[in-house]
């Protein structure tokens, strides 16, 4: 029987990374296809592709580092890093939209009638249901911090508890976000302001949904007890990914809702 | 300011002057704010007759003026924005938003 000499894992080739990239492929030509031809069938092949890939990739990184044990510490230091660089790229990809809102807002020009809000726009009111939003993203940083104590003092119950209250916390923020997209008395096209609100917000509200999905899969993994009070790293990463989110829509709220009221 | 200051300013007027206000190379702020204090000033609470001049950019001044003696102040500000904006501003953006007042569409807060 053959050894490693080193704790690193040599992943067995994989057919995923190919079918990403096809699919990336796919979406972007299909997205292109819709613009000019209105078929969306290369996109909805891109998006399942997209979707299988996702699914059986991950399902294998489960298979490798749970049931394989190749989750050694230098490998989930690994892991560690790709989490925190790819959350900082994401920080970045959210800048350029807080960068094109401040640089609109900040010098208004005379076809907005040199004001912000633009002349004819009236914003949501930041003290109505935006500041509830708030409430509910912090209350579920303080629940997703309280599962994963559960989870280090080996607390099964309350780890489920309390991740299952964090996904129903952000649920019940996508709701409540939906709710207001339908009833805005401005949409996407109004101008620079609508431009700016809803990019942004709804890049926000993408990373809620994604975010809620990692913690569902985390919840469901919990239960099958692929976790232990010392090994959990697929929850960590969950649980940074909504922090971030969590701060992502603070400064949303500061400067978009209320500052740009 | 003594209205004969400003009496002489206008007189020996070649163009806007210098305004710290707007000290960068971008200068539609100013050729706009100044757009807008011309015509905030005519329309002090009176009646809007001023709506059914025909010539649109001239009795600005004159109902300006006009406005300004009745209320007994000083009628030189309104004489030093027009300058200053007809200076400043592209003759198509006067145009167009001479236009959109009388549409009712302009989007500035008069």
């Amino acid at each position: 029987m053959a050894h490693q000499a080193h704790a690193y894992h040599m992943v067995d080739p994989s057919p995923w990374p190919l079918t990403g990239a096809t699919a990336a492929l796919l979406m972007t030509s299909g997205l292109a296809i819709w613009f000019h031809f209105h078929s969306l069938s290369l996109l909805y092949l891109g998006l399942t592709l997209l979707l299988l890939t996702m699914i059986q990739w991950w399902r294998d990184i489960i298979r490798e580092g749970t049931f394989q044990g190749h989750h050694t510490p230098p490998v989930q230091k690994g892991l560690r890093y790709g989490m925190i660089l790819f959350i900082t790229s994401e920080v970045f990809f959210f800048l350029g939209f807080f960068w094109a809102f401040y640089h609109s807002s900040l010098a208004p020009t005379p076809e907005l009638g040199g004001c912000w809000p633009p002349t004819g726009i009236n914003p949501l009111d930041p003290f109505e249901v935006p500041l509830l939003n708030t409430a509910v993203l912090l209350a579920s940083g303080v629940t997703v911090t309280w599962a994963h104590h559960s989870l280090m003092e080996g607390n099964r119950k309350e780890a489920i508890q309390a991740l299952t209250l964090t996904i129903i916390l952000g649920f019940y923020f996508t709701a409540l976000q939906a709710m207001e997209y339908y009833e805005a008395p401005f949409t996407i096209a109004d101008g620079v302001y609508g431009t700016t609100f809803f990019v942004a917000t709804g890049f926000h509200g993408l990373h809620v949904i994604i975010g809620s999905t990692f913690l569902t899969i985390c919840l469901l993994r919990q239960i099958q007890y692929h976790f232990t009070s010392e090994h959990h790293f697929g929850f960590e990463a969950a649980a940074w990914y909504w922090h971030f989110v969590d701060v992502v829509w603070l400064f949303l709220y500061v400067s978009i809702y209320w500052w740009g009221s | 300011m003594m209205a004969e200051d400003i009496q002489a300013k206008l007189k020996n007027y070649k163009t806007a002057p210098f305004d710290a206000r707007f000290p960068n190379q971008n200068q539609t702020r100013n050729c706009f704010q100044n757009y807008l204090g011309m015509n905030i000033m005519w329309l002090l609470p009176v009646s809007t007759s001023w709506q059914r001049s025909p010539d649109y950019s001239k009795p600005d001044f004159h109902r300006c003026t006009k406005v300004l003696t009745a209320k007994g102040a000083d009628t030189t500000p309104c004489e030093w924005f027009r300058r200053v904006y007809k200076s400043l501003c592209p003759i198509s953006w006067i145009n167009k938003w001479n236009d959109q007042l009388e549409e009712g569409t302009f989007p500035g807060k008069i």
